[in-house]
C-alpha cells in the first residue's frame, strides 16, 4: 500500500507539542521511534496528515534512577539505552532483559518504551515486566497532568485509556525493596529476532524469614492485553515458596490467560508455554531474591 | 592435474563493493522519462470463472493511461516446456477463469504507482465461484472438480523410471520398510522482489530490463505471447538481488509492461512488493512421498519403490521438470538393483510452485535420507557406515541416467564423520543434545532439453585487445551466484590475461552470442565456463603464429599464456607481452578485430546431467523437552564439488545453504486459510532465519577432479541446499526421540510427540 503524505512536527518542548497536538485534532499523531505507526500508516491504513514527534523535545529521553524515587522513563526514552542504562540493569532485570532480546537492534535503536506500552500490543514486550514491578505513566495534556497505573492502562489489543490528545511525559518505576529477585522469559517459537508468543515476568520479595512478602506475575502474548496473574501471586505470598509450590503457582498461571490459535502458535502451545515459562521465571526471582548469583 | 593459479583462489567478488555500498543499479532503480507505473488486478478467489469485467470507471480515474484484460490480449499460452507444448498452460492474464487467489486478471498503466492502485480498485470483476482444492490428495480423488480442462483427475504430467526386478528384490529381502512423507511450501524469499522495466521502439520492437536469471527464456516467450518476432524483444537486466529457481519464467507483469508500453508509447514498470511475493510467488513444490525400500542383511539396498505427488499449484511453471528430477534424486546417492518411480504433478488452487534451489531434491532426499536413517536404526547399523556400503563411487553407473565420472561421495562421509566427532559424540550421548546426517548428489546443469532451445546451451564470446586487455560476453546470468567473478577467472587461467583486465559484457540478449538457457540447475560455472574455455583456445589459436614467426619456432613448441605474456613453454625467454601479441596479430591480419566464440552443449551425456557433485552433512543440536524449541549448535559438511573455481564463492553458497536449509527445516512455511489466502504475507510471520540465527559451521571440500567440467570443476549452488533438513531432522530424533516425517519440525510437534501437549 502506498504511503500517504504527511508533515512532521518537531517541537522542543512539551508545551510546543501539546499546542500541536490540540491545534491539528484530528488527524494528528505523536511520532516517537515510529516502528509501530509508520508500519500501521504503510500496511493498515491508518491516516494521520501530522505527525508530531517527540523526539527533539528537551528531556523526554531521560532515564534516572534514584533509590527514593524509583526510575524514571522519559516519554521518548529508547528501548537499547534503557535495556544498558546501568540503574536498570542493576535493579530491574526484568526490564532490562526485555529491552535488550525484542526486535531487533535496529529496532530497538529507534523505538521508545513509551510507545511499546502505547501501542498496546498484547504481546509488547516492556509490558510484562512493568506490570510485576508496579510502573505507572504520567500522562500531560494541556489542561494538567495524571498519572496512571500500568495495570489500568490496558483496555484490549491496541486500546488504552490514553486520550488522544494526551501525551506520556514518563513512566514511573517504585524502586525495587530489598530481598528482592525479578525476571523476565520470552519465547518465540521460531527466529530469534521474533514478536514474542509467550512472555512471562516476576517479581519475588522475600521477608526476614524467607517467606513470600509479595509476588508479581504478568503475562504477555496470552490475552487480549498484557494481564496480571493474580491466582499465582496469592498462592505464594505468605508462604515459605519451596519448590513443589512454586511449581503450582507457576502451572496456575495457565488459568489467567485465555491464548488464540494464530500464524505464531497455537493456544495449547502458549497454554503449555505459560507454564513452563512461568515456572522458570519463578525460581529464577527465588535465587536472585535469596542473594543468590544468576 | 595443474591448474593455473588462479583457479581455486579466494577472489573476491567483483560485484561485491557496488552492492555493499549501494551503487549498483537494481531494475526498481531504472527510471526513464514519461514513465508509467502498472499494477496488477488479481484474483480474490481460488477458483472462479470471469463473467464479467467492467474497465471503465478505472479508465476514467485521472492519470490513468491505459487498463488492459485478458481479452485485449492475443492469449498466447506459455510455459518454459516448449518441448511439450500441452504444458504450456499459463496466460499472461486470465481470460476465462481464475485459478489462484493472486491469478492476474488486470493491468493498469498510470502516471504514479497510487494511481495505478486506486485504478486497479476501480475495476469491476464478476466472478462465479467454483469448488476450488488445496491438496493433492483431494485433487486426485474421484470426481473432484477440474483445474484446467485438459489435464482430467487433474494431474498434469506423470514421470515413470523403472529398471530391475522389484517384486523380487522385495521378495528376497532381508528386511523392508515403508513410510510416507510430507513436505511443505517455502520461498524463495530474494532479497529483490520482482520488477521489469519496458521500453517500445519503432512501433514494433520493445526493450525489457527485468530481473531475471533467464534473459533467453522471457525474450523467446515475450515474443510469442505478443506475436512479436524474437527478433524485436531485447532482454537486458541489471544487478539482480537472487533468484534461486524464483525467477526463471516469464512472468506476467514483464507481458503487461511490454504489451502496454507498445500500446501507450510509454516507457512502464512493474515493481512487485514483498507481500505480492509472499501471497502469490513461486515457491517450493510441497510433496506427498511415499517409499519403500528393501535391504539384504548386510545392509545393502536391493530396491526403492518412490512414489510422490507434487502438489504443483494452479499452473505447470516449472513442476515438469521438478516432477522429472525428483525421481532422478530418489536414485541418485546409492546403487540400486531394482528402483521404480512414479512421479504425478498435480494441480491445486494454490499459487504455483516452481524450480526452487535443489529442484524436487530437497523433497525427495528428505524423505529418503530419513528412510536411510531410520532403516539404519533397524538395521542394527550405524548411519554413516550403512552409507558406505551403499555409496555411489567414480564410475558408477545411476540406470537410464549417467555414468559418474567424478564422485567423491566416500571420502565425504568419511570426513564428515571425522569433523563432526561422530564416533565419539554418539557414544557419549548427552541428554538432550544429538547428531544427525543427511546427504546429496545434484546435477551441474541439465541435459534434457525442454526449452527446446535450437542454439546451444551455452555461449561466449572472448575479443582481446591491443593494449593487452580483453572482452567477455556472455548470456550467463549472475543473480548474486558469481559467475560475473568465476567466467573471468576461468578465461584469466585460460588466456592469462589478469581479470582485472578484463571486460563483462552479459545479460543482453540482443548483444552477447545466443545463446544460454539461464541460471537454474548448477549449470552456469560448468557450461558456460566449457564455452569460455572453447572461445579462449581459439584466440590463443589466432595469437600462436605470431610467436612461431618472431622467433622461428619449431613446430613441436608449444605456448603458454600466463601473466599477461605470451612464451614458449620450453622456453620462457621467448615471450612477448599479451598486449604486443595481440598489436602484431592485428597487423597480419590487416584490422580484422580478434574475436572468437565458443560453445557447449553436453553430448552423449545421457539425459539429466554431465557432472554430480556429492557431499554429506551432520547437524548437531539441542531440544529444549520443555520448551520443544530445536537449537542447532553446529553445522559439519563435507562435500565434493570437483575443483571449486573460487573457494570463497563456494564458501557462500555453503553458508546460504545452510541458512535456507535452516529455514526449510525449522522456521519457513506458507501458511494459507481455507479460502486459499496465505496468512503470513510479511517477514515477520513468514519466518526466515537472520544472522542471528545461523549456527556455526565447519566444513571441508573433497577435492575431485571432474572431466567434463572446466579446471575440474562442477556444480556447488543447489546440492548443499539438500542436506540439511534430513540431518536436523535426525539430529532432533537422537536428541529427543521425535522423529520428524512432516517438515516443518516445529516446537509443537515436538511437545506433541514427547506428550506435552495434546
Ligand atoms: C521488525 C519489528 C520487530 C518488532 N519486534 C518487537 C518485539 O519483539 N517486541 C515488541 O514488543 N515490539 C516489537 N515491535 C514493535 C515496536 O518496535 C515496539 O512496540 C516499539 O517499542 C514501539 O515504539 P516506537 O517508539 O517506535 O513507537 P511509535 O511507532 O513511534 O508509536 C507507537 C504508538 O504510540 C504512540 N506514542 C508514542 N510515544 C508516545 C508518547 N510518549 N505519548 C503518547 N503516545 C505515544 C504513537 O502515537 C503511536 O500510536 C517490532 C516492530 C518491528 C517493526
Amino acid at each position: 500500500m502506498a504511503m500517504p503524505h504527511f508533515t512532521v512536527h518537531q517541537p522542543k518542548t512539551l508545551e510546543q507539542a501539546l499546542d500541536l497536538l490540540s491545534r491539528h485534532r484530528s488527524g494528528v499523531k505523536l511520532l516517537a521511534g515510529g516502528t509501530d505507526l509508520l508500519m500501521k500508516m504503510r500496511q493498515a491504513g491508518l491516516k494521520a496528515e501530522h505527525l508530531v514527534s517527540l523526539n527533539r523535545v528537551e528531556g523526554l529521553r531521560t532515564i534516572s534512577y534514584r533509590d527514593e524515587d524509583g526510575l524514571v522513563i522519559g516519554g521518548a526514552a529508547r528501548l537499547a539505552d534503557v535495556g544498558r542504562h546501568p540503574g536498570v540493569a542493576q535493579h530491574y532485570p526484568a526490564l532490562a532483559h526485555a529491552c535488550s532480546v525484542m526486535a531487533t537492534p535496529q529496532i530497538r535503536n529507534m523505538g521508545t518504551v513509551a510507545g511499546n506500552l502505547v501501542n498496546a500490543a498484547p504481546s509488547a514486550d516492556t509490558a510484562a515486566p512493568l506490570l510485576a514491578y508496579g510502573a505507572s505513566l504520567v500522562a500531560v495534556e494541556r489542561g494538567g497532568r495524571r498519572q496512571i497505573k500500568l495495570q489500568d492502562f490496558f483496555r484490549g489489543p491496541g486500546l488504552s485509556v490514553l486520550e488522544p490528545l494526551e501525551i506520556v511525559e514518563a513512566i514511573r518505576v517504585p524502586a525495587p525493596p530489598a530481598r528482592c529477585g525479578s525476571a523476565y522469559e520470552r519465547l518465540s517459537a521460531r527466529s530469534q529476532v521474533d514478536i514474542a508468543a509467550v512472555g512471562v515476568a516476576g517479581l519475588l520479595n522475600l521477608d526476614l524469614e524467607g517467606r513470600v512478602l509479595r509476588c508479581r506475575l504478568a503475562l504477555g502474548a496470552v490475552a487480549p492485553t498484557p494481564v496480571r496473574c493474580l491466582e499465582a501471586e496469592q498462592m505464594l505470598e505468605g508462604q515459605a515458596p519451596d519448590e513443589a509450590l512454586l511449581m503450582r503457582a507457576g502451572a496456575s498461571c495457565v488459568r489467567s490467560c485465555q491464548p488464540i490459535d494464530d500464524v505464531r502458535a497455537s493456544a495449547a502451545f502458549r497454554r503449555a508455554m505459560v507454564q513452563v515459562l512461568a515456572q522458570r521465571v519463578l525460581k529464577r526471582c527465588l535465587a536472585l531474591a535469596q542473594g543468590g548469583a544468576s | 592435474m595443474k591448474n593455473p593459479r588462479i583457479i581455486g583462489q579466494s577472489i573476491p567478488r567483483l560485484d561485491a563493493p557496488d552492492k555493499a555500498t549501494g551503487r549498483a543499479i537494481y531494475t526498481d532503480d531504472i527510471k526513464l522519462p514519461g514513465m508509467l507505473y502498472g499494477k496488477l488486478l488479481r484474483s480474490p478467489l481460488a477458483h472462479a470463472r470471469i463473467k464479467r469485467i467492467d474497465v471503465a470507471k478505472a479508465r476514467a480515474l485521472p492519470g490513468v493511461k491505459d487498463v488492459i484484460i485478458g481479452a485485449d490480449t492475443p492469449q498466447v499460452k506459455y510455459g518454459n516446456w516448449r518441448l511439450v507444448p500441452g504444458s504450456q498452460d499459463e496466460l499472461p492474464l486470465a481470460v476465462d477463469k481464475v485459478r489462484f487467489v493472486g491469478d492476474e486478471v488486470a493491468a493498469v498503466a498510470a502516471l504514479d504507482p497510487e494511481t495505478a492502485e486506486r485504478a486497479c480498485a476501480l475495476i469491476e470483476v464478476e466472478y462465479e465461484e467454483l469448488p476450488a482444492i488445496f491438496t493433492v490428495e483431494e485433487a486426485i480423488a474421484e470426481g473432484a472438480p477440474l483445474i484446467h480442462d485438459e489435464s482430467p483427475g487433474n494431474v498434469s504430467l506423470v514421470r515413470k523410471i523403472a529398471y530391475g526386478d522389484l517384486d523380487q528384490m522385495f521378495a528376497q529381502a532381508h528386511y523392508v520398510r515403508e513410510d510416507t512423507f510430507k513436505v511443505h511450501a517455502v520461498q524463495h524469499a530474494y532479497l529483490e522482489p520482482c520488477a521489469c522495466v519496458a521500453q517500445a521502439e519503432e512501433g514494433s520492437r520493445v526493450t525489457l530490463w527485468t530481473s531475471t536469471q533467464v534473459p533467453y527464456i522471457v525474450q523467446c516467450l515475450l515474443a510469442s505471447t505478443l506475436g512479436l518476432p524474437e527478433n524485436n524483444v531485447r532482454v537486458m537486466k541489471v544487478a539482480v538481488g537472487g533468484g534461486f529457481g524464483g525467477k526463471m519464467e516469464l512472468r506476467p507483469w514483464e507481458f503487461c509492461a511490454a504489451f502496454l508500453a507498445l500500446r501507450t508509447g510509454r516507457p512502464l514498470k512493474f515493481t512487485l512488493t514483498r507481500s505480492d511475493e509472499l501471497a502469490f510467488g513461486r515457491r517450493r513444490h510441497p510433496m506427498s512421498i511415499y517409499s519403500k525400500v528393501a535391504f539384504s542383511k548386510e545392509g545393502k539396498l536391493l530396491a526403492k519403490d518412490f512414489q510422490v505427488l507434487l502438489d504443483g499449484g494452479a499452473y505447470n511453471a516449472m513442476g515438469p521438470t521438478a516432477t522429472y528430477l525428483c525421481g532422478t534424486f530418489g536414485n541418485m546417492l546409492y546403487n540400486f538393483p531394482a528402483y521404480r518411480y512414479l512421479g504425478q504433478h498435480v494441480y491445486t488452487n494454490k499459487p504455483p510452485a516452481s524450480a526452487m534451489r535443489g529442484f524436487g531434491a530437497p523433497q525427495a532426499a528428505f524423505a529418503a535420507e530419513t528412510q536411510m536413517n531410520l532403516a539404519a536404526q533397524e538395521l542394527g547399523l550405524d548411519p554413516i557406515d550403512l552409507r558406505l556400503i551403499n555409496a555411489m563411487q567414480t564410475g558408477d553407473e545411476i540406470p537410464e541416467v549417467a555414468t559418474i565420472s567424478s564422485c567423491g561421495f566416500k571420502e565425504s562421509l568419511t570426513k564428515v564423520r571425522q569433523i563432526s566427532g561422530w564416533d565419539l559424540k554418539r557414544k557419549d550421548k548427552k541428554p538432550g543434545r544429538g547428531l544427525g546426517i543427511g546427504c546429496f548428489s545434484f546435477i551441474s546443469g541439465g541435459v534434457f532439453n525442454w526449452f527446446n532451445t535450437k542454439y546451444n546451451f551455452s555461449a561466449a564470446e572472448v575479443k582481446v585487445f591491443e593494449d593487452g586487455t580483453a572482452q567477455l560476453a556472455c548470456m550467463a546470468c549472475d543473480i548474486g551466484q558469481g559467475p560475473d567473478t568465476v567466467l573471468r577467472q576461468i578465461l584469466s587461467a585460460e588466456l592469462g590475461v589478469s581479470i582485472e583486465k578484463i571486460r563483462l559484457i552479459s545479460m543482453d540478449t540482443a548483444a552477447t552470442p545466443k545463446a544460454d538457457l539461464g541460471t537454474w540447475g548448477s549449470r552456469v560455472t560448468l557450461m558456460n565456463g566449457n564455452a569460455v574455455i572453447q572461445a579462449a583456445g581459439k584466440i590463443k589459436d589466432m595469437l600462436a603464429p605470431v610467436l612461431f614467426s618472431q622467433f622461428d619456432l619449431n613446430q613441436i613448441h608449444d605456448l603458454a599464456f600466463e601473466d599477461d605474456k605470451v612464451f614458449v613453454r620450453a622456453n620462457p625467454k621467448r615471450s612477448m607481452s599479451l598486449a604486443e601479441c595481440v598489436y602484431k596479430a592485428l597487423k597480419g591480419r590487416r584490422g580484422e578485430p580478434l574475436t572468437a566464440r565458443g560453445y557447449y552443449t553436453p553430448r552423449n551425456k545421457g539425459l539429466v546431467s554431465p557432472a554430480f557433485s556429492f557431499g554429506a552433512q551432520v547437524a548437531e543440536v539441542e531440544v529444549d523437552a520443555d520448551t520443544g524449541l530445536t537449537k542447532v549448535v553446529k553445522m559439519y559438511t563435507a562435500h565434493d564439488c570437483g575443483v571449486p573455481i573460487n573457494k570463497m564463492s563456494v564458501e557462500g553458497q555453503l553458508e546460504g545453504a545452510v541458512q535456507m536449509g535452516l529455514g526449510y527445516t525449522l522456521m519457513e512455511n506458507l501458511i494459507l486459510d481455507q479460502q486459499g489466502r496465505t496468512l503470513n504475507t510479511t517477514f515477520l510471520d513468514y519466518k526466515m532465519p537472520t544472522a542471528q540465527d545461523m549456527p556455526p559451521g565447519e566444513s571441508v571440500d573433497v577435492d575431485t577432479y571432474e572431466p567434463e567440467g572446466p579446471f575440474g570443476a562442477k556444480e556447488a549452488g543447489e546440492g548443499l541446499a539438500i542436506p540439511t533438513a534430513p540431518a536436523i531432522a535426525h539430529a532432533v530424533y537422537e536428541a529427543c526421540g521425535y522423529r520428524c516425517k512432516e517438515l516443518p519440525i516445529t516446537p509443537e510437534k515436538v511437545l506433541r510427540a514427547l506428550g506435552k501437549i495434546k
